[in-house]
């Protein structure tokens, strides 16, 4: 643990991440921000994040719960989503960590495990997004998908509790 | 018998750097630093656009030194349009400022040149063989973000910085708990120079002409003069004199020269020509270091990042004393002159000088500018470096002449776009 963050134990936060500029890639940010506006179990808070990259231990440090909704390719039909544990799958960085790209989620989530920065339940809502170019808007089948999605994470929680 | 060096994307240089190096029969056929990125067409996004929104726009040229350009983007319009600072301004700009260049720095030295040196590819296998390292980074670069978030109200991309002010302003107590963070983290910067005094810096030397700001009164950031180490010294307003951008067939990023064949800006150039307005315990970071000006090897451009952490530590704390010792007014923005108008603006961002020059016209619609950013400036420094490092190493095998150029581009910190990255995974 960073333990700089001692008033987060015992809470859940939810992450939204992802680009809302490249169309389906913000669909985390679009979850997140539909989940501000409901009323959410205490000790639950929610955040957006962009590119966090080598921050995101920062961001996972000290929370009992994370949970992380962004785009996932996963070879599943567009729209379509899965809950996952980082741990059950292989993450593909590609050549992130060979080069000096800014790294993305799952270079984040390795640099967290390798410091064992790592909240004591951790899962990603993963949704399949139809287009990720340059552009505003999600997809109908995302923003369908959201709309049920975002009711089940909420279900969800309520087990957590 | 023949090597081909040949490194595609090394780094992000604005988008792609690559290197080409061939040698048949121990000599060199081929040596280059190729830039082979689009161009981005910022300058033309600014045209018609209000001046308002100028420092908004091109805080998106850079997610790691967006508040290097918002700053400069500012400062051009507000020479432009005759807006007076007040000092409150002038100090809550340089705190976000040191935020900035502390965050960058401290990225690229740990997450970026500390794996090589360590013997590691990346900083996540660091981060199992030197934890406390990489924890330590990431707590510095935590309280980087917080002083850009205070003052601007978020890490990246300043929101509340505008023409002639600031639209939100922190609060007192909000300073105070930054100060003290500041001053705790004193013990994480004496580590950091010990941890990189300790580290076995290629050996090279080829000295160039080192370009910067400069100031009378403080070790510049923001605004100043264009100085050189050849002597040469003029107004911002003159930045082409020294700039004197051209083109060569293979880079799509314009080259400078002054002096010389090349010239150097960054952390380095700074260090090399105001070494004497950095803070004492900067100069005794230097000292455990080695280094004492001019430094001639590109490769401490990295060691005088080092050096500019100490010093940015100690003068935020500084800046904060005085912020908290008259208390924070609340301000509206200077007002500014509409009319056709031009103006330059320049600040020493994390990889060197970085000027805005604009041009405005009487209904407060942009109708041109330019801006000359660092990356761009050092590209024909990392060719001569090339060009002379090259025949030292030439006997080593292909891996190697190759490692040591990746580390010397490396060490230029070039800059590093944000991009979307989405995750990809496989079954187990």
């Amino acid at each position: 643990m960073l333990s700089l963050n001692p008033d987060r134990d015992g809470k859940t936060l939810i992450l939204g991440v992802g680009n809302i500029l490249c169309r389906d890639d913000g669909l985390g940010i679009m979850a997140a921000q539909m989940l501000k506006e409901r009323e959410l179990p205490s000790g639950v808070s929610v955040e957006t994040i962009n590119t966090p990259g080598w921050g995101l231990p920062n961001w996972l440090d000290g929370w009992s719960s994370v949970v992380l909704i962004d785009a996932v390719r996963m070879g599943k039909n567009p729209g379509e989503w899965r809950k996952f544990s980082p741990h059950e799958v292989k993450m593909i960085t590609e050549d992130e960590i060979l080069s000096l790209h800014q790294p993305g989620l799952a270079a984040g989530l390795a640099l967290a495990e390798a410091l064992d920065i790592w909240p004591e339940k951790l899962s990603l809502y993963g949704v399949e997004p139809v287009s990720t170019e340059i552009g505003e808007g999600l997809s109908l089948e995302v923003t369908e998908t959201l709309l049920n999605l975002i009711n089940i994470i909420l279900d969800d929680l309520g087990k957590i509790k | 018998m023949s090597k081909r060096i040949e490194v595609h994307h090394v780094t992000r240089v604005e988008g792609h750097g690559d290197i080409i190096v061939e040698i048949a029969d121990g000599k060199i056929k081929e040596c280059r630093f190729e830039i082979v990125e689009s161009p981005r067409f910022f300058e033309a996004m600014l045209r018609g656009r209000p001046y308002l929104e100028a420092s908004h726009i091109t805080s998106r040229i850079c997610g790691i030194c967006a508040t290097g350009h918002a700053t400069a983007s500012l400062r051009a319009s507000e020479k432009a349009l005759g807006v007076q600072l007040s000092e409150q301004t002038q100090l809550l700009r340089k705190l976000t400022f040191h935020g900035e260049i502390l965050d960058s720095h401290i990225l690229h030295v740990y997450m970026l040149v500390a794996p090589d040196f360590l013997g590691v590819g990346s900083v996540i296998p660091l981060a199992k063989t030197h934890r406390e390292v990489v924890l330590r980074a990431l707590r510095m670069k935590k309280l980087a973000g917080d002083m850009c978030a205070v003052v601007t109200g978020r890490h990246t991309h300043p929101i509340a910085m505008t023409v002639g002010g600031f639209t939100h302003l922190p609060k007192i107590s909000e300073l105070k708990e930054l100060r003290e963070r500041l001053v705790a983290s004193r013990a994480d910067v004496d580590a950091t120079v010990e941890l990189f005094s300790s580290l076995p810096w290629p050996e090279f030397e080829r000295d160039t002409e080192y370009v910067s700001l400069t100031k009378p009164d403080e070790y510049a950031f923001i605004d100043g003069e264009i100085m050189t180490s050849d002597g040469v010294k003029v107004p911002v307003e003159s930045y082409k004199q020294v700039t004197n951008e051209y083109m060569v067939p293979h880079s799509t990023a314009k080259l400078t020269r002054n002096k010389r064949q090349s010239l150097m800006v960054g952390a380095l150039a700074r260090f090399n020509n105001n070494y004497e307005q950095l803070h004492p315990r900067a100069k005794a970071a230097a000292a455990q270091l080695g280094m004492k000006p001019k430094v001639t090897n590109p490769y401490l451009n990295s060691g005088a990042q080092v050096v500019e952490i100490a010093h940015c530590i100690e003068d935020a704390i500084l800046v904060i004393d005085k912020l908290i010792n008259v208390g924070i007014k609340p301000e509206a923005p200077a007002a500014v002159q509409l009319k056709n108008t031009s103006g330059v603006g320049a600040a020493e961002v994390p990889r060197g000088m970085l000027i805005h020059h604009y041009e405005i016209g009487a209904d407060g619609n942009m109708t041109g500018a330019n801006c000359i950013i660092p990356t761009n400036q050092n590209v024909g420094n990392i060719q001569a470096d090339f060009e002379s490092l090259v025949p030292q190493i030439i006997d080593k095998p292909a891996d190697a002449i190759r490692n040591d150029l990746e580390m010397l581009v490396r060490a230029y910190d070039p800059c590093i776009s944000c991009s979307v990255h989405v995750l990809k995974i496989e079954d187990r």
